[in-house]
């Protein structure tokens, strides 16, 4: 039997093999800013971030099984700044003792013409939505939270709905592959965000229907 | 009845040095703290020596106000022997504090007076007193206790506000709605609740998100995506090649996926 492709091979080593350690949760828009400030006091000392992205998700279809995703991500606020390229894998809820949703992710940055190259390789757009909002870090830990919306006509970012009323609140840590103690730290930041926001590993496999 | 009071006179004297016994030893023990602990004391625990100490003070206190305490005041104490010569049990008695009885410290221990500055400073406030009139005083009482009287008020008032929206955060208030949480989830994993971009289909490649939905292909939604946690290894897993073409095992997501890229599917093979 001939050895695989290689790019059939896991990619492991470096800096790639990482996973996402993932907690969800959302918070109505009139407690908004009663959270941002809690936000502020607990996270570390830095300039309030803001952002507004365009997200591209793409998928390629085999003939048989799950397509492939990809997601393409682009800042609307600085648009000379790079792409960003993301593939997330299956997520993990494990058991109890974890406390978070666990994902493999890959990162890369990309140039503009990523959308192109991504249609000559055979991907296809499958949705797009724009989110905005504000980013805090603390330590290892990201917590972004945004206002997604939906975009009325294809491609134009400047005509858009707001989703829900509601904004989404994520709590994320990237790691390497089996360093299940930053859940600990995770629950314990997510603890510190009661009852603001109620912060949970959601499988979002159940959230399809 | 005279043999009575002497009696009950003894017995509150009694409680009383047993109750200044006490806070002479929360003293000492909190000095020594302060003193060889001061480095890991924690404010709580300073707090803690505080209020023992101001309990004990607060029975002292109700003692001397007790109906059953005779009154100290009315005693009289009378130095009966002055001595130059030092007294090896006044000594023991007062912890190596007084050495002598003489007659050079008997007027500082028994005095009944306050200090002499203290006497000087009371001597000027009840001359400063004097001085304005009355109908002043008066109206300097009624300024003072206006002042307290709006300054209470204020620091009350923000409180009953403050209770009251926090009371009403935490009842009538709520801050997230779980049904959001998963619309919100939803759409971010497969695009749920966002308008269909959809594939215009291997005859027109080129701009994403235009053109028509011809094709019926699975999309996104309408796939579902195993849940097994066995086909996570896809992309990062440390585990060995995906096998190939094992009678009913699922291939893994990324080897379907990367066969079809470099298959029939791919552009450019057509």
């Amino acid at each position: 039997m001939e050895a695989p492709p290689v790019t059939v091979m896991p990619v492991t080593g470096g800096t790639i093999n990482m996973m996402e350690y993932l907690l969800q949760g959302s918070v109505l828009d009139q407690a908004l800013e009663s959270l941002l400030h809690r936000l502020r006091g607990l996270c570390d000392n830095m300039e309030p971030e803001t952002f507004t992205d365009h997200e591209l998700v793409y998928l390629l279809k085999g003939q048989q099984g799950n397509p492939f995703i990809l997601r393409a991500r682009r800042s609307l606020s600085h648009p000379t700044a790079p792409w960003h390229l993301r593939y997330l894998g299956q997520p993990e809820v494990g058991d109890k003792s974890r406390h978070a949703l666990v994902r493999n992710c890959v990162d890369v940055a990309a140039s503009h013409s990523l959308p192109e190259f991504l249609n000559e390789m055979g991907f296809r757009m499958d949705h797009e939505f724009v989110a905005n909002g504000h980013i805090f870090r603390k330590g290892a830990m990201k917590i972004v939270v945004s206002k997604l919306s939906r975009i009325l006509v294809p491609g134009n970012t400047e005509n858009t709905e707001r989703l829900s009323l509601s904004y989404l609140v994520e709590l994320s840590v990237l790691a390497p592959a089996g360093q299940d103690t930053v859940s600990e730290d995770m629950r314990n930041f997510a603890e510190q965000l009661k009852p603001l926001v109620q912060l949970e590993k959601i499988d979002p496999s159940k959230q399809r229907h | 009845m005279q043999q009575r009071e002497e009696k009950q006179l003894d017995a509150s004297l009694e409680s009383l040095i047993s109750r200044v016994a006490h806070v002479k030893n929360a003293l000492h023990s909190f000095i020594c703290k302060l003193e060889s602990e001061y480095e890991r004391l924690t404010w709580p625990s300073v707090l803690d020596n505080f209020a023992l100490l101001s309990g004990q003070l607060n029975t002292i206190n109700k003692l001397l106000k007790n109906e059953k305490t005779p009154s100290f005041r009315n005693q009289v104490i009378i130095p009966l022997l002055l001595s130059p010569d030092r007294d090896e049990d006044l000594v023991k008695l007062t912890e190596q504090r007084v050495p002598v009885f003489s007659h050079e410290i008997v007027p500082d221990y028994l005095r009944t007076k306050p200090d002499p500055e203290v006497e000087e400073q009371e001597k000027q406030l009840s001359a400063e007193a004097a001085r304005i009139g009355p109908d002043v005083a008066q109206k300097q009482i009624q300024a003072l206790n206006k002042q307290c009287s709006s300054l209470l008020e204020k620091l009350n008032n923000p409180r009953e506000d403050r209770d009251a929206e926090s009371a009403a955060m935490r009842q009538n208030k709520p801050s997230f709605n779980p049904a959001d949480t998963n619309a919100l989830v939803g759409a971010v994993a497969f695009g749920k609740g966002l308008s269909k971009c959809r594939p215009p289909g291997p005859a027109a490649p080129g701009h994403p998100g235009q053109g028509p939905m011809m094709s019926s292909g699975p999309t996104l939604q309408q796939v579902t995506i195993g849940v097994s946690s066995g086909q996570q290894a896809g992309m990062g897993g440390p585990v060995a090649p995906p096998q190939q073409g094992q009678p009913g095992k699922m291939p893994s997501t990324i080897k379907t996926n990367i066969k079809s890229a470099s298959g029939s599917m791919h552009p450019y093979n057509r």
